[in-house]
């Protein structure tokens, strides 16, 4: 394998997206378009929910432990309205106008008080908040049940009942100020680094076989694997370009936590692209036309997308379907660059994933050059 | 005189289908060759073979006296494909780098190569010009000067003159002239039978086989005709020379 020969093509694909907008727009925007879009949908606590209070405790205001659970409701969350009338509050939920009811008893804080004094034979209806959700969006649904709760723990703690056990989980080991987008930007950066070189090399190697290029270079001193190690640096470059991108732009607008080595990371993310660009590769000869290239992407970008742990972990994905995930590449960048970023993990412990992606490649790019050098 | 390329009982069969059949030829050192035939003749598939782009079935193939196939053979042959075989988000001039890189050209070479072959096609004005930017005729300029760049000792040129307006085609034959007096070998295809008049030898193929060959003028007074059409035609249905 001569060098000179390897920069000569690496060269020819940056001269391509050099001459080419809207391969750069495709490059470098398309991606942060994306980050930002889930970026900005995803940082949001769920706001304003309208629900229906029906406080039917007959305590006196001052005593009147309901009120107290109402006022330590979280109001960001909750936007507060009240009803006398259950039937009334339903319907409210019925028509869409408001989210839940919650309804005291009428003999609330008369019930919980006998309780704490010992009186064990308060019926356990007495002494429940009665949540009546419209769990259609359970994204909705959870933060007000959660809501709730959390007005409940705090009110009872206020009048000096605490609860028989605690649990603490304010000292993480890793991540302690993680946000669900410090989870989910390494798995933004992965397919999407994935997604946009599957999708160049399929354009630039049906291009080179039908438009000739192919076959001319084939009839030159050019070897195969020349060719196909050219595509790889320029790839795995325009990879690691995309993710030092991608990084500081989730850095100044999310403030997302980094706390291991970035450089290791973007390494990750262009091995990930030679990965793509292997496989791109040998997809490409299976396309007559660059239409039908395209018509492949679903098929490789959809399961990276849904089942390498990009917004849910492999853990939650029904055991039988988990070994697909373990047969994407992205899996294992995606696990790597998100221990770099927020477990600070070095090379010494993330070397497992990239031996697995070393391993994707080394097979990939020997079928490639294989395939490209078999003659009829 | 030497033959540059050297063919023997070749066959080339896909599936069931024999694209070239016990064909036997042989390119004169410093001639222009002409393989003549109708599409689907076969033609095309020699010159894949002869560059090493497919495998012979059976029968034997030399060229520069080195047996196919040769990795050695690529550095001194140049190819020009039916397909212009250009990248054309590159400029004229990258294009030619581009090659001239992988021939293992160095820049000084390939500026001045560069120089003397823009001049030769004249499109001095488009080095920096998108390839896709440029009229169909300046492309198939440009592709002849990407087989040229590396100063080939043979040249093969499949249908270079496809889609080529009569102009360009007139002095496209002119550039095919100099290069052949300037010593290189030129193996062309075509099915315009008219044009093969430049050549110095032909070859008539018709399904996969060699039906005639010879000077256009012995062609032409072996068949007693007056177009190199006719005297294909005339080959064609008696399926041989007399």
């Amino acid at each position: 394998m001569k060098v000179s020969r390897v920069f000569a093509v690496t060269k020819r694909v940056f001269w391509d997206i050099k001459n080419d907008r809207r391969t750069r727009v495709l490059i470098f925007v398309a991606p942060l378009l994306v980050m930002i879009l889930f970026g900005v949908a995803f940082t949001g606590n769920v706001k304003d929910v309208r629900v229906i209070v029906v406080n039917n405790d007959t305590a006196a205001a001052s005593s009147s432990l309901s009120d107290k659970i109402i006022s330590n409701f979280d109001t960001s969350t909750l936007n507060v309205a009240y009803s006398n009338s259950e039937s009334d509050a339903i319907g409210q939920v019925q028509n869409g106008s408001a989210y839940a009811v919650i309804a005291f008893p009428s003999t609330f804080t008369q019930s919980v008080e006998a309780r704490a004094s010992g009186q064990t034979s308060i019926p356990q209806e007495n002494v429940t908040v009665s949540i009546l959700a419209d769990k259609s969006n359970v994204n909705v649904a959870n933060p007000i049940i959660a809501a709730v709760n959390n007005a409940v723990v705090q009110t009872t703690q206020g009048q000096g009942h605490q609860p028989p056990v605690s649990v603490d989980s304010s000292n993480a080991i890793y991540g302690a100020n993680a946000q669900f987008i410090d989870t989910f930007v390494p798995g933004i950066v992965s397919v999407a680094v994935w997604q946009i070189t599957m999708l160049l090399t399929l354009i630039a190697f049906v291009g080179e076989r039908t438009s000739g290029t192919l076959s001319r270079l084939l009839a030159s001193p050019l070897k195969e694997s020349e060719l196909v190690t050219g595509y790889a640096v320029a790839f795995g470059a325009i990879g690691a370009a995309q993710s030092a991108v991608l990084l500081a732009v989730a850095v100044l607008l999310f403030h997302i936590t980094i706390v291991g080595n970035v450089f290791l990371s973007f390494g990750v993310i262009a091995l990930l692209a030679i990965v793509a660009e292997g496989l791109g590769i040998l997809l490409s000869s299976f396309a007559r036309r660059e239409a039908q290239a395209v018509q492949f992407l679903p098929f490789v970008v959809l399961p990276a997308f849904l089942l390498s742990g990009v917004f849910w972990p492999i853990e939650a994905i029904p055991e039988w379907l988990q070994p697909v995930s373990y047969l994407l590449p992205t899996t294992y960048a995606v696990e790597a660059v998100r221990s770099v970023n927020l477990r600070g993990w070095g090379l010494d412990k993330i070397y497992p994933d990239v031996v697995a992606l070393l391993i994707f490649a080394g097979v990939f790019l020997v079928l490639a050059t294989i395939l490209l050098r078999r003659r009829e | 005189m030497k033959d540059d390329v050297c063919i023997r009982d070749l066959e080339k069969s896909f599936g069931g289908f024999k694209a070239v059949n016990k064909l036997s030829l042989r390119v004169k050192h410093g001639e222009i060759y002409g393989l003549l035939g109708p599409n689907g003749a076969g033609k095309t598939t020699v010159i894949k073979i002869l560059c090493g782009l497919l495998r012979p079935s059976s029968g034997e193939a030399y060229v520069l006296d080195m047996k196919l196939p040769d990795p050695s053979v690529a550095p001194h042959v140049g190819y020009m494909p039916q397909e212009l075989a250009m990248y054309r988000g590159l400029t004229v001039h990258e294009n030619l780098a581009f090659y001239g890189e992988v021939f293992g050209l160095s820049k000084q070479q390939i500026d001045t190569r560069e120089q003397a072959l823009l001049k030769l096609i004249d499109l001095q004005a488009s080095r920096d010009t998108l390839v896709d930017q440029l009229s169909g005729g300046m492309q198939h300029r440009t592709s002849l000067a990407c087989a040229l760049l590396h100063e080939p000792q043979l040249l093969f040129l499949d249908e270079p003159t496809v889609g080529v307006d009569p102009d360009l085609r007139a002095s496209f034959w002119q550039y095919f002239e100099e290069l052949r007096d300037s010593g290189i070998t030129i193996l062309i295809t075509t099915h315009y039978m008219d044009e093969a008049r430049h050549c110095d030898r032909i070859g008539f193929m018709r399904e996969g086989r060699l039906i005639a060959e010879g000077s256009p003028q012995e062609l032409l007074e072996l068949t007693h005709t007056d177009s190199l059409e006719d005297a294909f035609l005339s080959y064609s249905r008696t399926g041989g020379p007399a």
